[in-house]
């Protein structure tokens, strides 16, 4: 039995125009105006820490409790002249807002930040309250794009990491892709698949095979990937993937795996199953990072696999395309907050 | 501007039919394997599908499966002939392929054509004809390849090292071309000679080195006063990335022992001790210190850049 390709794909977002397509150059993409969820809520405390959203520093500490993002070290700062830039709108100071675990911060012009354009994220609790195992702390050797490419990309998973997650033979394997003009949704659903063995070996699955629906939905403004897998026999493992651009050639990835409701050991094991996914992909996307930063005359091939990646490639070039025309306002299409546990697939 | 020829590239021993192995010589970036029956194949180091290195894959019987997504290519021709998961009626299309480079092995070496033409008969170390055992090896130097070519003329003694023997700088003539090298003698002596080099009538010993107007095929032989090869070495010669060059060689040790050879060096040879080094790491300073002679001669005749610009298959 081999996998069925994504034959039925369901087309929210409308036809594009056709045009003569260039290199896909995903280093250079430095959307805007969005939220980023820089740090796990737990690592922030008065003592700053530094991320980095693409060349931009964003300190972060917590005053009162209250978390406050800021482009200047508040204690190394004191005295010097600083030069605050138009990310902070001249105040020093970013948006941020803490929900679901997660410090998030605004990337972009502060007047357009906007709360209820963070993303809905149906299976973590608002207030963060969450059991520290389910939280880990991952870095990719490539920059935010290819590793959310990496994400969405169905057959290297099948193979590349099929002693973890299982090989690609099953009954049936249908994907779907759906897109707005902010987000692309891929939704995968197999029947009849190998066991993955961390699920035979750690969670106690003892059938041969099992069915699985997995939902991928992403924000390409902040590479934010939240993905709901329903394993039947076995479990729902939803996580949260997003991959902060630190840069051109790495990202960071502040990972929750909601296994609260699954049987331990599965639920301690499982979020900690990046520590041996992330090398294997890593091996993969470092050698592949430097090949992409600049356009090629030699455009990559793709099977018929690959559809959710090469609409994930589409969908952020049209955004990218509008961004460099000035155009940082979300579609009508998009509502970045909106709530999306059917789209999950979490009601069936 | 492009310059075919072949390219030594790697050891034939180094390549095998399970593990890929990844090169780098003249810009160009490749992986060599064998099939199960011994055949070598040389693929640009890239799978089309997602540039990932196909070195970072696996030999098997259809080609080179790329470590990534699976996708397989026939080491001839360089087409993809399989992709996990499609239906076994459905074909891959015929241009899904990778750059697939000419192969021909000869006097101990995986030989890849670069650039345009036809590939010659004629292999750039066909005069390389090892006798009993030979010494080989393979490293990178931290050097670029222009630069290595010029100081295998200027100061041989830089790069490589005959056991109980030092070279002079003390040039046997001027540079000539032979064959399609640059050739230059220059005088040595034994390290167990109690007087300097200076005071030497004549040098018991020449190091006569050869260094490709194309390509990157070094010749280096160690001879007698009278002209005697006493020991050959073939280096394979590229430019790696960064400014670094790729180097594997091979040399043997002839029959003939010069009579006023030292004991240590008879010794030595009897015992099969390697009679030569060739450097891994350079000392920096010493290169530097090179005054600028044969090398002119090098840099007028060698093209400024050879740069492949497709495979021929």
């Amino acid at each position: 039995m081999h996998a069925v390709p994504s034959t039925n794909e369901t087309t929210t977002g409308e036809a594009p125009a056709r045009k003569l397509r260039g290199d896909w150059t995903p280093i250079n993409y430095d959307l805007r105006d969005t939220w980023f969820p820089v740090s796990h809520s737990r690592d922030l405390c008065a003592r700053p820490i530094r991320r980095i959203i693409h060349a931009q520093p964003y300190y972060l500490w917590r005053e009162n409790g209250l978390p406050i993002a800021a482009e200047f070290h508040p204690q190394r700062s004191k005295g010097e002249a600083l030069h605050l830039s138009e990310f902070t709108g001249g105040s020093g100071f970013y948006p941020v807002v803490e929900r679901y675990g997660y410090i998030w911060a605004w990337y972009g012009n502060p007047d357009a930040a906007d709360p209820l354009q963070l993303p809905h994220i149906p299976f973590l609790p608002e207030d963060g309250n969450i059991p520290g195992y389910t939280q880990r702390t991952v870095r990719f050797d490539a920059t935010s794009a290819l590793s959310v490419e990496n994400l969405i990309d169905l057959t290297h998973a099948d193979f590349l990491h099929a002693n973890t997650i299982g090989d690609g033979i099953s009954e049936s394997d249908v994907v779907e892709v759906e897109w707005t003009s902010e987000t692309v949704t891929r939704t995968r659903t197999v029947a009849q698949k190998s066991v993955a063995p961390i699920m035979r070996w750690v969670g106690g699955v003892r059938a041969k095979y099992q069915d699985f629906r997995a939902v991928l939905h992403i924000h390409l403004r902040s590479n934010v990937c939240i993905s709901y897998p329903r394993f039947r026999p076995g479990y729902d493992v939803p996580n949260l993937q997003p991959f902060l651009p630190v840069g051109k050639h790495r990202s960071r990835c502040d990972v929750t795996f909601n296994t609260t409701a699954a049987p331990a050991p599965f639920r301690y094991v499982m979020p900690r199953i990046n520590y041996i996914i992330q090398p294997q992909d890593n091996s993969v996307v470092r050698p592949q990072n430097q090949r992409y930063f600049e356009a090629d005359e030699r455009l990559d091939m793709h099977s018929r696999f690959d559809k959710p990646g090469t609409r994930y490639r589409y969908q952020m070039e049209q955004l990218a395309e509008r961004q460099a025309a000035g155009q940082f306002a979300y579609g009508s299409d998009a509502e970045p907050g909106r709530d999306i546990s059917g789209l999950l697939g979490m009601n069936d | 501007m492009t310059t075919p020829g072949w390219w030594a590239m790697a050891l034939c021993e180094a390549v095998n039919d399970k593990t890929p192995l990844a090169v780098a010589f003249a810009g160009e970036e490749l992986v060599l394997f064998r099939n199960a029956e011994g055949q070598a194949f040389a693929l640009e180091d890239r799978c089309p599908h997602r540039r990932v290195p196909l070195a970072l894959g696996r030999v098997v019987a259809a080609g080179l499966q790329c470590g990534y997504h699976g996708w397989t290519f026939d080491g001839a021709s360089g087409r993809c002939t399989q992709i996990p998961n499609l239906r076994t009626n459905e074909p891959v299309p015929p241009r899904y392929a990778a750059r697939a480079f000419p192969v021909s092995e000869g006097n101990g070496f995986v030989h890849v054509w670069l650039g345009e033409g036809v590939p010659d008969i004629d292999l750039p170390t066909d005069d390389y004809r090892p006798v009993g055992q030979q010494f080989t090896g393979s490293t990178i130097v931290n050097m670029s390849h222009e630069q290595y070519l010029a100081a295998m003329l200027d100061g041989p003694e830089c790069l490589l090292n005959f056991a109980h023997v030092r070279m002079t700088d003390f040039f046997l003539g001027d540079v000539r071309k032979e064959h399609g090298r640059l050739v230059l003698e220059r005088g040595a002596v034994w390290t167990t000679q109690i007087l300097p080099s200076n005071f030497v009538v004549d040098y018991p010993l020449i190091v006569r080195t050869e260094v490709p107007v194309q390509g990157g095929s070094i010749r280096v032989d160690l001879l007698s006063e009278d002209e005697t090869p006493l020991i050959s070495l073939a280096i394979a010669s590229g430019a790696n990335r960064r400014g670094t060059t790729s180097l594997c060689w091979r040399g043997f040790v002839h029959a003939e022992v010069p009579a006023k050879a030292p004991l240590r060096w008879r010794t030595a040879r009897v015992w099969h001790k390697a009679p030569f080094t060739v450097n891994s790491l350079i000392d920096g300073s010493a290169v530097a210190a090179l005054l600028e002679a044969p090398s002119r001669d090098l840099h007028a005749a060698r093209p400024p850049r050879l740069i492949p610009v497709s495979a021929v298959v």
